[in-house]
Order: structure tokens, then sequence, then C-alpha cells
């Protein structure tokens, strides 16, 4: 962490990070030029020359380009063309995807704005409102929001005298009330807190994964704005049930609203007690990139080391951070514990619908009216959600949509009755993961939304492993081609082969789904890439 | 995970059907390796830490998704597919995606043969022609190192460059640029590679898979391996003793490139000298006929400028041919060796053999120091026989036989990675000892607390967890004030010092004054930063030493030794895993050379020749009376020629115009010399002087045992055939023993070697059979099955008490300290990329590109304040002489302090250097005089 935070540093001061600042980086920390130049040349979020004096980011992913990013960010280009001091560049997805299509300045939030009045405010970067934040809500997993008691069920833990039957009893609770981790691979929480229990190495760590960066995905955002004690708490807990002293909440470095949110939320937390020798957390910005939210990327990340995954086994349980124990959950996860435990199982189990289980955050975005975070009780169906988000947008019927986030296979408004809840997704084939709900009206270029997202993973993957990294390039080429009246077949023959190799053969999850999307639009929409094809033959 | 599995020590799995079993920790691709199951890999290599990113090597063990298997631990019961139809067409997929981007002609391919990617392709049937992606857009080349051609188009991205560079050879110098699809290698912040700090091993050229990273042309077009002959042998620059394998375009009668070979002494690796500097053989400057000077090339003198010390701020190169030759003719061998014979012979019968001596080489074989020294105390009949030890460790020589009664090392370098804490003096070991150096920085990257002492910042300091940065000259005193520490606190090894030493009490009253306080004030180093040091030695399990040229070549280097030795003995750290005493040996065979006894006290295996015993033992082997009294040593057998004392001399591979001090007195002394036959591959400086030149074979060209640092005997076979009408060194040996009237005669170096043996107890049982491949340490009671024995004096010494001896030192300043005329010290010592006189580093054309020139190095302010540029030129005066030479800023080199590298003849260091020497070990304080700096 000592040499990112430096980085950080440095360039805060200056804006960017010159060789000479970077020589003097390595000298000073005894790190080879060649480790720097790894780590600077690797993050988004580093400098290596002069940025302009206003910076104007706009996302380019799904649920923007959903909602004409393409022509907004021209519009924005067009507005600003004579202005030396602004530079506007796209960038993947901000997390803010209810706002689409979403923009920062300077690192600030902006609403939706006209390109017209983003411009003017970008000319005016120090008037900026700090706008972007959702309105405070009534969560039902907040248990102490009516008696205003916070950390009441950590408090209750630390005072006990049987500390063993205590840890032992919360796993308990965990694993009876079948939570599962939030972040999208849905291992049960109980058990991987029992594992990380059972390590002798020491130090362990707890991680707190707020790294959310998927297309669509935003609901940990809203958590951590509205209720980040709960987090907190999460984090208690389970420095309680592991032994763990150090805790680190990993979070991407475009939610600074929310960090700031979480930081005020820590400092309540430590001037309680809550926090302190025994257990105490600290906050890292994430230099940026959507692969540090995979959860050993994110440890190489901390161990100032490009954000490549490392292969697994050993999982970070066993050896994580510093080759230490180390339990890394989801920010969801984490805050819902100690709801369940407060609130009992049977009360967990009763907030489910149709037979399924408990509470879900989800992120609806794309063609929706009201898009935004709603607190679903499991079991809702997307149709269902979709009406609690307004409905299609513009009066449009629905044609497709991604119940996961960009990573998540496509699925046809046939679809739209299944449940919501990881196993009946998983099984209408595809995955509720980061739990995005990306809706897609009728009228959508299927091919160009799956080269949306293809493109995405392409611009994401970290490099490291063959199949992701060169994969994914290929089959953008070959999409662009198709959609620029210059493909062939040959998309439709190297598919197959392709999806599987970066299925089967990736290092980390990254890969392993990036073709997925593409090849969920072909088996639901392949006329649509046969209309383009045969374009292609005309011209 | 259950509890058998875990309690059991091997596990059992199936892989392609057959029950295997291993130890638990085993890799799938291991454990398939054992079961004759072989799974492609590109990225793997067994030598570097798998990191799994080329995923050729997927099995199917029933999971989710496929396991990588050269990073997948085995698990008991597990069921590997490693064939499948899926693992098949996942392979094929992957190796698409890499050709797709694949330049269409493989500079490796082209050159060593061995491309792992199209092999890969024709194993698995993939057609490029019939690839659907498209190709990428291509990347750049980078063709700014002299040694290696980077083709970033050709990279797969496998990260074998990057672990050799950060994690075997610890230089640090390569790593992955941007991100995905854009990702690259790149060299420190993305610099060219030639301009980067890239040493230039060469080991990521070794490991490359692909044409990413080859090596360029240094003598013929490299052509494939399969079409070359390979010679296993060693390499010929220090004392490592890497072991190489050479590759030889046997039409082209040259080496076309090196590799690293496994060896426990070098672990397939090598440095910029090992991997490239093989070409020198080849060079057109090579002797290859017999040379006797002209009759009016006399009175005797220096021809070339350089050696006569005329010309002045010139950019290097090498001797002028057209300037030197005219002095000399050609003649037959038997002329040649006739004149040398009759010559040496008159001198001996008019003055006595006192007049003669003779000057071996460390670079010379253990046969031919054998039989050189055997020709000077035989034939010649006198002891007058020294070589370049003399000029290195002489000091640390003198001080293990006075203190531990062994010269040699008590345990091998690599063992360092059992230390817990590795002190490093006096060594430029990352320049000088490459190697050695990777398994010090290994170490010290997996735990092991390196302390390194110096008086300049080196490529070791910079990996140190502490550095002692002292003045010059000033180590007894730090070292007295470390022990001083130890037994202060209580840090010492009493039971040790009880049961295997002696003369501890002696040690006490000295030490005592040498309180880290009363230290710093002479070394420079913080007295508390003494006592944190000398804690950690103190208190460490196994503490190893390390030390070079920076302890012994001072006129108190034996002092120095002295202290290192006492410091080892204090606390135990002799005769176990971890420890021990390890004088960097210099050249490839010092060793070996002293083994064989180039040395003017004691015949081979250093037994004394003041011994009556020894004298009969060697008057009985050799059929001669012999000399009781010790002979001459180098820099005193130079003083003996100037004074006339000494009449003829004999050098065989030995450059003393260069490598000795004060080389106005030398230039003088060799003038004076009646008769002086030089035997060398080139046309050195000292043979300028010479009456016959006898022309001889490179290390390349002939069969002989050396003997590197560790005390490891290795063979080196022939490579190439001789140039011209050269002769083997050994052979011409024998002609003038014959010559003159002492036939000598054997049929190899073989023969040559046994007889050495049988005479040297220390060499019992070694043979050219049991040395293959890697060689054996000395001793080896059972060659049969040992690799000989690594750790010596566990259990005492081979002094005549068994005890290790404490010689308490007290602390003496330099000879000759800096004043007002002359303000600035004067270092002087190596370079990485040449090797001492520069015979042969210079005459190699990756070595010689990359450090072309003399030059001297001196801190940015002092030049700051001289009005010296880098790279302007600055005369550089002495009491004894002055050179002229660029000067480069170098942060490294305190204030007040100048470093000038000796290889350089345009500019000869040792102009500079003072012939005083250390009364124990006759060695010159080529570390330190006072010099004068100007701007030139």
């Amino acid at each position: 962490m000592k040499l990112i935070r430096e980085l950080y540093q440095t360039q805060e001061e200056k804006g960017y990070l010159s060789d000479e600042d970077l020589r003097d980086i390595a000298e000073r920390l005894s790190v080879p030029l060649y480790r720097v130049e790894e780590v600077v040349s690797f993050y988004t979020h580093f400098y290596r020359s002069p940025p302009p004096k206003t910076e104007i980011a706009i996302c380019r992913d799904v649920s923007c380009f959903l909602n004409n990013s393409d022509a907004y960010l021209s519009r924005v280009k067009h507005q600003a063309r004579d202005d030396e001091d602004v530079g506007i560049h796209e960038v993947s997805c901000l997390g803010r995807c209810e706002y689409a299509p979403a923009a920062l300045v300077n690192g600030v939030p902006i609403g939706r704005l006209s390109p017209e009045e983003l411009v003017h405010r970008a000319r005016h970067a120090d008037t900026l409102p700090n706008v972007g934040l959702a309105q405070p809500s009534r969560w039902r997993i907040d248990y102490c929001a009516e008696s205003g008691e916070r950390y009441s069920v950590y408090n209750a833990y630390r005072a006990r005298r049987d500390e063993e039957a205590a840890a032992a009893e919360i796993i308990e609770i965990l694993k009876e009330a079948g939570l599962k981790g939030m972040g999208g691979a849905g291992f049960p929480t109980g058990i991987k807190w029992e594992l990380v229990r059972k390590e002798e190495a020491v130090p362990k760590y707890i991680v707190c994964n707020a790294d959310e960066s998927e297309p669509g995905a935003f609901k940990d955002r809203v958590i951590q704005e509205e209720l980040p004690h709960l987090i907190i708490e999460g984090m208690c807990l389970a420095s309680y049930v592991t032994g763990a002293r150090v805790g680190i909440i990993y979070v991407r470095s475009e939610y600074e609203p929310e960090r700031r949110a979480m930081k005020l939320a820590l400092d309540d937390a430590r001037a309680r007690g809550v926090l302190g020798e025994h257990f105490d957390i600290e906050i890292f910005v994430s230099p940026g990139g959507y692969i540090m939210g995979e959860e050993t990327a994110l440890l190489e990340g901390l161990e100032d080391r490009r954000g490549e995954p490392r292969n697994k086994p050993p999982y970070p349980g066993h050896k994580g951070l510093r080759g230490k124990p180390t339990l890394i959950n989801n920010v969801e996860t984490l805050a819902l514990a100690p709801s369940i435990i407060n609130n009992g199982i049977d009360w967990w189990r009763n907030q489910g619908l149709r037979g399924h289980v408990g509470l879900k955050f989800i992120g609806v975005s794309g063609h929706v009216e009201k898009p935004g975070v709603f607190e679903i009780r499991l079991g809702t169906t997307v149709s269902e959600l979709i009406d609690m988000a307004g409905g299609v947008s513009d009066g449009r019927s629905l044609k497709a949509f991604a119940p996961g986030g960009a990573s998540s296979n496509f699925l046809p408004a046939s679809k739209a009755d299944v449940e919501i809840d990881f196993q009946s997704i998983a099984d209408a084939g595809s995955m509720l993961g980061a739990a995005a709900l990306v809706v897609i009206a009728e009228g959508t270029d299927m091919i160009e939304t799956a080269t949306n997202v293809s493109r995405f993973f392409r611009n994401e993957s970290c490099g490291k492993c063959v199949p992701c990294r060169s994969g994914t390039e290929k089959v953008v080429a070959m999409l662009e081609d198709v959609l620029a009246g210059k493909g062939n077949g040959a998309l439709l023959d190297a598919l197959p082969d392709l999806e599987e190799t970066l299925a089967e053969t990736s290092i980390c999850g990254l890969g392993q789904v990036a073709l997925g999307p593409i090849a969920s639009a072909l088996k639901y929409w392949g006329d649509e890439m046969n209309n383009h094809l045969a374009k292609s033959k005309r011209t | 995970m259950n509890l058998t599995q875990e309690s059991s020590q091997t596990v059992t799995l199936i892989i392609d059907g057959h029950t295997v079993s291993v130890p638990v920790g085993t890799t799938i691709y291991d454990a398939a390796q054992q079961a004759d199951i072989e799974i492609p890999v590109l990225c793997h290599e067994p030598r570097l830490r798998p990191v799994g990113v080329c995923r050729m090597c997927v099995v199917d063990v029933g999971e989710r998704v496929l396991a990588a298997s050269c990073v997948r631990e085995v698990a008991d019961g597990m069921n590997v597919v490693t064939n499948s139809e899926k693992v098949q067409n996942c392979r094929r997929t992957l190796t698409e995606l890499l050709l797709s981007d694949y330049p269409e002609d493989s500079a490796r391919a082209s050159t060593t043969g061995d491309d792992l990617l199209l092999d890969l392709a024709r194993d698995l049937q993939v057609d490029r022609e019939a690839i659907l992606v498209p190709a990428g857009n291509g990347r750049a080349q980078d063709l700014s190192s002299p040694v290696i051609a980077v083709d970033h188009s050709a990279c797969i991205l496998c990260d074998r460059c990057i672990r050799a560079c950060d994690e075997v050879q610890h230089n640090d110098v390569i790593g992955r640029t941007g991100k995905g699809y854009g990702s690259r290698i790149s060299f420190d912040m993305d610099a060219p590679m030639g301009d980067s700090t890239c040493v230039s091993c060469g080991e990521c050229a070794a490991v490359c898979p692909t044409g990413a990273l080859t090596h360029k042309t240094l003598t013929v077009q490299i052509r494939p391996r399969e079409e070359l002959k390979n010679i296993d042998s060693v390499c010929p620059y220090c004392g490592v003793g890497c072991a190489t394998t050479y590759h030889i375009d046997t039409e082209a009668n040259t080496i076309v490139y090196a590799d690293g070979r496994e060896s426990p002494a070098s672990d397939s690796r090598l440095c910029v000298k090992g991997r490239y500097g093989f070409d020198y053989a080849k060079h057109p400057q090579r002797l290859t006929v017999p040379l006797i000077r002209r009759e009016d090339a006399y009175p005797k003198g220096p021809l070339s400028a350089d050696v006569k010390g005329e010309r002045k701020k010139k950019p290097g190169g090498l001797v002028n041919y057209d300037e030197v030759m005219p002095a000399f003719r050609e003649a037959t061998w038997d002329e040649a060796l006739d004149r040398v014979a009759s010559r040496l012979k008159a001198i001996k019968d008019s003055s006595g053999p006192n007049a003669l001596a003779g000057f071996g080489s460390a670079k010379c074989s253990n046969e031919e120091a054998y039989l050189f020294q055997k020709l000077v105390r035989a034939v010649f009949g006198t002891n007058n026989v020294d070589h370049c030890t003399r000029l290195c460790h002489a000091s640390s020589v003198a001080a293990l036989l006075e203190t531990i009664g062994s010269g040699a090392v008590t345990n091998v370098f690599a063992d360092v990675h059992n230390a817990d804490v590795a002190l490093v003096t006096g060594s430029n070991t990352t320049e000088n000892h490459p190697v050695a150096a990777t398994f010090i920085k290994d170490a010290a990257a997996n735990g092991t607390t390196l302390i390194v002492i110096d008086s300049r910042e080196t490529g070791m300091s910079q990996r140190a967890d502490f550095f002692l940065h002292i003045a010059p000259g000033s180590d007894v005193p730090l070292y007295n004030a470390m022990m001083n520490v130890l037994v202060e606190e209580d840090l010492i090894n009493r039971d040790y010092i009880r049961d295997f030493t002696e003369d501890f009490d002696a040690l006490r009253p000295v030490i005592e004054k040498y309180t880290p306080e009363m230290a710093e004030g002479i070394c420079g180093v913080p007295a508390s930063t003494i006592r944190e040091v000398a804690r950690i030695f103190g208190k460490a399990n196994a503490a190893i030493i390390f030390w070079g040229m920076g302890i012994s070549q001072h006129t108190h280097g034996t002092d120095n030794a002295r202290c290192l030795i006492s410091l080892a003995l204090l606390t135990g750290n002799v005769g176990r895993p971890g420890t021990g005493l390890h004088p960097l040996r210099g050249q490839n065979n010092v060793q070996g050379a002293s083994d064989a006894g180039l040395i003017p006290m004691v015949y081979p295996d250093y037994q004394s020749v003041a011994s009556t015993d020894v004298q009969k033992k060697f008057e009985d082997a050799w059929g001669v009376s012999l000399d009781p009294n010790p002979g001459l040593t180098v820099v005193e057998i130079i003083g003996g020629a100037l004074a006339g004392e000494i009449k003829g001399m004999y050098m065989m591979g030995e450059n003393p115009f260069l490598s000795d001090p004060n080389v106005n007195k030398v230039r003088k002394a060799l003038c004076n010399l009646e008769f002086l036959c030089v035997q060398d591959i080139f046309l050195t400086e000292t043979a300028e002087f010479a009456d016959v030149i006898l022309p001889a074979t490179s290390f390349f060209e002939k069969e002989g045992t050396y003997t590197n640092t560790d005390r490891r005997v290795q063979i080196g076979p022939i490579a190439l055939e001789a140039p011209g009408q050269a002769r083997l060194d050994w052979q011409l040996v024998c002609e003038i023993a014959t010559r003159m009237g002492y036939p000598m005669g054997y049929a190899s170096a073989e023969e040559v070697f046994a007889e050495f043996t049988s005479l040297a107890p220390s060499y019992a049982g070694l043979d050219y059979e049991n040395l293959k491949p890697t060689g054996k340490l000395w001793p080896c009671p059972d060659p049969a099955t040992s690799d000989g024995i690594q750790l010596l004096f566990g259990d005492g010494f081979p002094t005549a008490s068994g005890r290790g001896k404490f010689v308490p030192v007290d602390y003496q300043p330099a000879a000759e300290l800096p004043d007002e005329e002359y303000p600035f010290i004067l270092n002087t010592g190596r370079l990485l990329e040449h090797w001492h006189t520069g015979t042969m580093t210079r005459r190699s054309k990756a070595l010689d590109a990359i450090q072309p020139e003399a030059h001297c190095q001196l801190n940015p302010a002092d030049l700051n304040e001289l009005g010296v540029g880098s790279d302007d030129y600055v005369t550089l005066s002495t009491r004894r002489g002055s050179i002229t030479l660029k000067a480069r800023p170098a942060t490294g080199i305190s204030r007040g302090n100048v470093f000038v590298p000796f290889h350089f003849r345009e500019a000869s260091a040792n102009t500079l250097t003072n012939d005083a020497l250390d009364p124990f070990g006759k060695i010159p304080e080529y570390k330190f005089c006072a010099v004068k700096v100007e701007k030139a």
C-alpha cells in the first residue's frame, strides 16, 4: 500500500507523475524502477503527463450506452471543442448508472445534465454542486434505523466472556440463514468466516470489497453511502470471529462522496469505541480498474503490484494479503450480517417470496423510467422489479435484460418471469452476479449492445493470461468489423472455440465470462447478426 | 481438507489412468512428469517460479473449469485428464491466438532454433493459414542492446524473462508495462533496453521461449543448435566457475553462442562475460607464429606509444600491431624454443638459478600451473615462481594459513541461502563475481539479512539491509569495534571459543580500546550502527562472511583478513551450514594455480619448501635436488629485475606491465631483463619487452582442469582448433624443460593431472572421469559417491594445535595518505564487462561495445568543483606517474575519492598505484594512495 499511496500523494501534489518524481519515489522506497513502471502503467488513475485544467469523464458502458452515451459524448466534445482547458475522455462504468449517461467533472459525479450544462459546469469547476447522491431511504436491513442504537450486535458479543461459543454462534447463524456472498460468486458466508477462523497463521485481515465496477452495478455504492455503519459492524463481527485486527475497505476512486460517508462512519465508530486498538479499519482507494474487484487482484493491488488475479487455490482465506489468512467479503454481505444476527434467522427467511430466502439489493438501469437501487425480496420476478422501476422507458416493450450486469448473459423478454434468486437465474441461463438488472427495450440492436459489453471486457482485461488478453481483443476486432460492414462469417466459426477456451482456461472470472454476453446475443438474436453480415456482403 | 491427507506426506492421484504417488505440495505438472506424461508448457520453466499465465498446461481435474497444472497442487484422489478433446481444443485455440500475432519469421527459429511456440503449433497440428482470428497490428522491435534483440511482436508475455531478470539474476530490470492486450515487457521505466540498467547477463534471452528476446550474432550467423557442436565446459573468466555449454560452428571453427549449464556452482546462470565474451579467441590479433625480437630492436624498450607512456587524451583502443610487429620476426618453433632454453640456461650457468624467475597465471589450468612451477623449481632450480594471486588474495591466504591452517574457503558461496546473516565486505560482487552475487541477492530476497561494508556504493549495497559506508582503509577499527560490542554484550560463542580456538585472551585487550565511538571517528560509521550490526551478526544462528580485494589489497590486508577470521571464530561461524569464511577468488583458476604450487614458498598443495621432508618428497618425485629457500614474490621479482638480480624470466599468460603496481617502475624493470620470454595468445603490453614471444592456446583450444572459488575442480575441454602454429601451453613448458636438459613428456593433460594429484593430498582421488560433468569439490575422499566436502573445519582446524587462532591487530593507516598536493584518495578495481588487463575482454565485440574506453569515477560534487563535465577529460597524478582519461560522475563514490578501473592500457591505473607491500602477504596497496585530480 506504501507505493500506491506514495504515488497518489505525489500526484495529488503535482497533478501528475513525472519520470523524475517516479525515480525519486523508487529511490525513496527502495523499489526497482520496473516495479514503478508496472504499477503506474497498469492503473487508470495515474497520469504520466499534466492533465488539462478540467477533466470530463463520460461513461461508455452498457447502461450509459443504452442511454445514448455515444451521441452525448460527441455533443459534449463539440461544445468544448475550442476549450483547451477542458479535456474529455471516455471511461469505463462509473457506478452511477441511474444517471446515465454518467459523467464526472474533475472526479466529482454529475447528475443528468445536458451537454451544454455539463460543459458550462466544467468551465466553472470550482462551483460544482455535489450532485449524484441518492435520496436517503428506509432500508429493511437497517436493524437500528428506528432505535438509533448502532453497533449493538457487535457490542453484545464483545461483552460476552464465552468468546469461543459466541464466535461459533455467529458462524452457526450465518450458516443457518444461508447467507451467501453478494459480490456474485455466492460462496456461503458462514463457511468462509469459519475457514478463516480456523487458520492458525497471523496476522489475519478483513477486507471489505467495495470496488463495485461492473457495468450496471451500483447497489454497493448506495449501501456505502446510506448504511456504512452496517458495513463496519459486519467487519467488526468478522474480526471478532476470525481474530483479525486489521480491516481494510477497498473502495473505487470514483466513489469519492461515498468514501467520505464511509470515513465519517469510521470516525463515529472510533468515537464510540467500536473501533480501536482491538480492531481498526482503514480505507484504501483503488488506483482504478474493473479487475480490482476480483479478490486476488485486489490483494495484489494492496501489495503494490499490478492488479493481476492470482491462480487459485490457494484462496485468500488461506493465503491472502501478504500470504496471510484474509477474509474478503462484499459490501452487501458484510452489511447483511449484523441484521441477520440481530433479527434472527426466521426474520431473514420470511423476507423472501415464493419460497426464496432473504433480501437483495439490486441496481436497475438501462431502459427504465426510474432507475435506482431496490431492496427486493428474493423471489420477486424481473417483470415485477421492472415495474418497481417505473416500467420500460418511453412506453416501449421489453426486448431483453441482463440480470447481473455486463458479465451476465442476456435473456429475452420471454424470461422476464424468472424469480430473482441466484439459482433460478442460473437455471434460466444467466446469473444474478453483481445484482445489476440492465433493461433493454425493443428497438435496440443486440449485436451492438453485446459488442459494447465485449469491448468493456477487452478494455478491462488485465493482460495476465493469454485467453482473456488475446481472446477479448480478437473478438472485439471481429465484432467491430461486422458492425463496420466488413465482417465475414469467421466470428461465427471461431466463437464457440474461443468461448470455451476463455471460459475454461482464463485465470479469473473476467475472462471466464467475457464472451458469455455475445454468445447469448447470438443464441437469441442470431438473425440480427445475420442481417449485419448480409450488409457486409452487399458492400 | 481432510485430516488423513494432511497427516500423510504423500498424495495419491490418478493421471490419465495411471496411479501416481507424490509428496504433498507437488504440482500436477511435476507429478505428470514423474509418470512420464508430457504436458505442454510455454511459460513454465523448471528454474523459475511457476506463474500459470500461458494456460497451455491446463488439465481436466473434474472441476468447474480446467486447471493450470504448473501451479495447481495435487490432492488425494484427484483424477486428472491431461489430453481430453476439450483440453486439446483449448490448447489449439490458445496457440492460434498467440500465432495470430506472431511474426512470419521467428528470430529464435532462425538462430538457436528452439522456438517453443512454433514447436507447440506443430505438435498440436495448428495450421497458421487456417487461423480465423485476425492478426494484430504488430509491435516494435528494440535493437538498442549490443547483445540482445527484442521483438515485441514475438512476445507472448509468458513472464519468463521477467522472472529470470528479477528472481533468478535479481537484476530487477524487466517488467510489464501497460495493461491488457496493450501490455508488453519493458525495461526500467520503459527505456530502450540498451539505455536501461540492464547488465546484459542474457538470462532473459536464454529463457525466452519465442523470438522475442534473442542473442545477437557475435561471430558468425547463429544457426539452430542441432546444426552445431555442443561442448560442456566452464567459463574462462572469474573464480565463480560457471558451467557453460558452447555451441560451435565447426566449419567456421568458432563459438556462436553460449548457454549456462546446470551445476551446483552456477545453476545455469551466466553473466555478460560468460555469455557474450567468448569471441576473443577468434580475434584477428591472435598470435599464430613464434616471434623473435629483431637485432635492430635492441636495446629493449617499449614499442607502442601507450606502453611508452607517451600518448594522452585519446579514446581507448587495442595495441596497434603496425607499431609493434616491426620489432619482431617470425621464427620456427625449433629456433624459438632453442633460443628460450639456451638463453635461460646461459643465465642460470653464469648468474646462478636465482637469477631466473617465472610468472605463471591464474588463467591457466591446474596442469599448466603444476608443470610451470615444476619447470621453475626442477629445471631453473629456483623457487622464484609466483603469479597474480599475489596481487589479489595473498594477504587473505596469509591470514587464513596463519590462523586456521588453510587458505581456501570453508564453505561454498551458494550456501548463503542457509545463512541468517551474510556479511559482504570489500567486494563489488555484482560486478566482479556476478553469478555468485545472484546467490547472495537471492538469499537476501528470501530473508537473509545482508550487511554490506564498503567504501563505495555497489550493486550489493543497494540490496543491503545495512550498508556501512566506511572511509577507505578503515576496516580494522570497524571490525575491532564490532568484536568489542560482541564481547561487551556477551554475544560470543563461549563453547566454540573453548573447544576450537586459541589465544582469545590475546584478542581481548586489543579490541577493548576499539569502542564503537572510537571506531566511528576513523571509519565514519555511526557508533549506533556499529552496535546494531554487531548485535545482528552476534545473534545470528548462522553467519557467512564474503570478502574481496577491498579487504586484501592494502598494506594491512592481512590484518583486515585476520579481523574477519576473528569475527567468525568469536561467534563460532565456521563449519556449519550457512556459516563460513569465503574470500571470493578472482580468476577462473586462482584457487587451482595456488593449489598447484605457483607460489614461491610452497610446493603443490601448500607444502612448504622450507620443510626437509617435503623437499625430499618432491626431489624423489621429480628426480632432482631442489632449492630449500623460499623464492621471491611478484613485486619482489620486478624489484629484483630493476636491481639487476633477476636477469631472465619466463612468463606464461601474465601481463605485469598493466597488472603490477607502479608501471613506470615495471617498465624500467622489464627493460632491464637480459632475457624475457612471453607466452600468450595476444601481443600484450608486457610482450613488447620480450626477446621471444611464443603463441599459445586460448582456454577454448585446450583441455585442462580449473578450480573455482568454492574449491570445485572442473574440466574445460577442447572446443576450438588453435589458430596457425599456436601450441598448447603445457607442451611448450615441456619443450623448454627438455631443451634445458630435463626431459619432460606427457601424453596428455590428463596424465599431468594424475601426477599433480599424486603429490597433492587435497586432490587425491580426483581424475578426469569422476570430474565429469560438474566437477568435484576438494577434498573429495569418495569421488564415486560424493560431490566433495562442502563444509570444512566443523571439528577443528589443520593447524598444529588443531585450533583456530585469534590474531589481534591494531589499526594502521594506509602507506600513503592524502595531503595538500595529492588531496584525493585513489581506489582501483574492475568493471563488470572487463577482465583484468583487458587482453581478452577488449577483444570481445560485445564487451568492448558496452565499455569501450578508459574512465574514472568521481563524486558529482567534486567534478562540479573542479569544473569538469561528464565525459570531460581529467588528469590524475600521483607521486609515481599520471594518466589522462574521461571522468564520469558517480554518486556512489564519496567526496574526495577517485575510482579507476585498471583494464585500460591507454590510461593504465597502475601508473598511479603504490607498490608498497603488505608485510605478510606481499600484496601491493592497489586500493589506496594519494592522488591529484586536474581538469585536462
